[in-house]
């Protein structure tokens, strides 16, 4: 009776803590996509909100197909994606070696985490006006407000991963006449590498939120700055057309590097 | 064989623990022992004692508060190669191979050529009976594989004392008891002098020429029991039948569990 044994194995995922069925769960995750489409499409064609609030989905992507014909848009997304990478590499150059260092001897931990812990917790827009002040509206102010964003949550994360390395992991390269260096290098870094990917990813989806900030307010040029003019001129589906466009960035280069994560750390599973 | 002849010497060694507020907590009373080389010494005690404190300070990784170990009359002063170590867990890791593993075990030694290492490396793997697995990663395999990987690792690096902390702890009695019986083996083949720690009393009996039954914290040497004086040097599973095993095996645990009903009784009084 397969009908009936379905439709238990669709009642047995909403039961608490089940076994996984992947199947059905992609179903599922597909139904609340069309399920939002739905309600979007009923809501625009029966004229519940008005389209300079919310364009129809057709709008949005016909919105959204010409602007990624248009070479001067691409060139935005360029601009965008390479201020995120610069600024996401030097953040992450910089705070591997140095999570590393803080978590591995207690006096240059003490001296930086406090520091650190602190200016994690500054509010990054409200640092806007002293890296204009500092460094102009040109390129080094953005990426410095992303470095900001971005590289003190990440040696914290880096810290925190190289923490993670069992106790026994680094005694054993000790005793089997590793130094200080070969330690860091052959055993904790090696030990932490796949948890240390997963921060950089995370800390990847947070670049892209600080862009937006930097675009928005001095820019002009980059995704950001397109969304903010089209909400000048009141272009309601090339604002979700932005939006649209940095989702499915952000969905991509995560999924990209989930797939190199798998592939790399494969002894894991 | 005591005195100037020792391969490890324990002289007068103590430690204390500070908590964060310099809270001073003896952990190792004044200690001295001597073990001979080749000796297989087994610590016991009651949990928490202080005998895995006592060795990793003859591997390096504890400092002594007072007093000192030597090691063919060298002062230990930290970790090295002379003092191999196997712990309960983590012992292996997880980016490398079998054969990986094991090789790590060579990885500083700079007066060896690389088809040396891999010589040696290819031996103890096939020692420990790992060859049709050498190039599998350590999540792969099982617990008992990965301890045995561990040993092969550790024997490997050619140390001059094997320390090994409860490695056999996490295993199910079937596997531990195989590992136990390679252990000796192992231990035969290769002529090493080996400290180990254990709760496991039957373990204790069955490995060892010598147990050391500490006392609770702070550990001082309750009885120090030479087995080998009443069981034969080639141990098979069935000696766990003999008389001598059983009286042996009763003897240790009567004091371990003595000490124990009296720490609680102490704790018991001091929290009421």
């Amino acid at each position: 009776m397969p009908a009936s044994r379905d439709r238990a194995a669709w009642r047995d995922i909403f039961t608490f803590r089940a076994p996984p069925r992947a199947d059905l769960e992609v179903w599922l995750g597909i139904g609340a996509f069309v399920f939002v489409l739905v309600v979007w499409t009923l809501t625009t064609g029966l004229g519940i909100v008005q389209p300079q609030f919310l364009p129809s989905p057709l709008a949005v992507v016909s919105a959204w197909i010409r602007l990624i014909e248009d070479a001067d848009y691409l060139t935005h997304i360029w601009i965008s994606i390479a201020r995120v990478w610069a600024a996401f590499l030097i953040s992450a150059v910089m705070a591997i070696p140095l999570g590393v260092l803080m978590s591995s001897y207690r006096g240059i931990g003490a001296v930086s985490e406090p520091l650190i812990d602190f200016v994690r917790y500054l509010p990054v827009p409200a640092l806007v006006p002293l890296t204009l002040i500092w460094l102009g509206i040109g390129e080094s102010s953005k990426i410095a407000l992303l470095w900001i964003g971005t590289f003190f949550q990440l040696v914290l994360l880096i810290a925190d991963d190289a923490r993670r390395v069992p106790k026994e992991f680094i005694e054993t390269g000790r005793t089997l006449g590793a130094g200080d260096v070969a330690l860091m290098k052959d055993v904790l870094l090696r030990a932490m590498l796949p948890n240390m990917v997963d921060s950089l990813r995370i800390t990847l989806g947070w670049c892209w939120t600080y862009l937006l900030v930097a675009e928005i307010v001095a820019s002009n040029s980059g995704i950001g700055y397109e969304l903010w003019t089209a909400r000048r001129y009141g272009k309601t589906p090339e604002v979700f057309s932005g939006i649209l466009t940095i989702g499915l960035i952000g969905l991509i280069s995560d999924q990209v590097i989930r797939f190199l994560h798998r592939r790399a750390f494969r002894y894991l599973g | 064989m005591a005195g100037n002849g020792a391969f490890i010497e324990f002289q007068e060694l103590t430690k204390v623990f500070h908590d964060h507020r310099n809270h001073a907590t003896p952990v190792v009373e004044p200690l001295s022992i001597s073990i001979a080389e080749g000796e297989f010494v087994v610590f016991v005690g009651p949990s928490g004692c202080g005998k895995t404190t006592v060795m990793r300070m003859v591997g390096g990784l504890e400092t002594p508060t007072t007093g000192r170990v030597l090691i063919k009359g060298q002062e230990v002063e930290g970790p090295s190669r002379e003092k191999g170590m196997v712990f309960q867990s983590y012992s292996s890791f997880p980016w490398l191979t079998v054969l990986g593993n094991v090789r790590f075990g060579l990885k500083y030694r700079r007066d060896l050529p690389d088809t040396e290492k891999d010589r040696i490396a290819r031996h103890y793997v096939d020692l420990v009976g790992l060859t049709p697995f050498s190039d599998y990663y350590i999540n792969r395999i099982s617990g008992g594989m990965r301890q045995r990987v561990a040993i092969a690792r550790t024997l490997a690096a050619d140390p001059l004392v094997l320390l090994m902390d409860e490695p056999f702890g996490a295993l199910d009695a079937l596997t531990r008891e195989r590992l136990q019986l390679q252990l000796l083996q192992l231990r035969n083949a290769e002529r090493k002098t080996v400290i180990f720690v254990t709760h496991d009393v039957d373990e204790a009996v069955f490995l060892s020429d010598r147990i050391i039954v500490f006392s609770a914290r702070p550990a001082r040497v309750l009885r120090d029991v030479q087995v080998s004086a009443e069981l034969p040097r080639e141990r098979t599973m069935e000696i766990v039948e003999t008389p001598a095993f059983r009286k042996l095996r009763r003897e240790v645990l009567a004091l371990i569990r003595d000490e124990e009903l009296r720490t609680e009784a102490a704790e018991v009084a001091a929290a009421s």
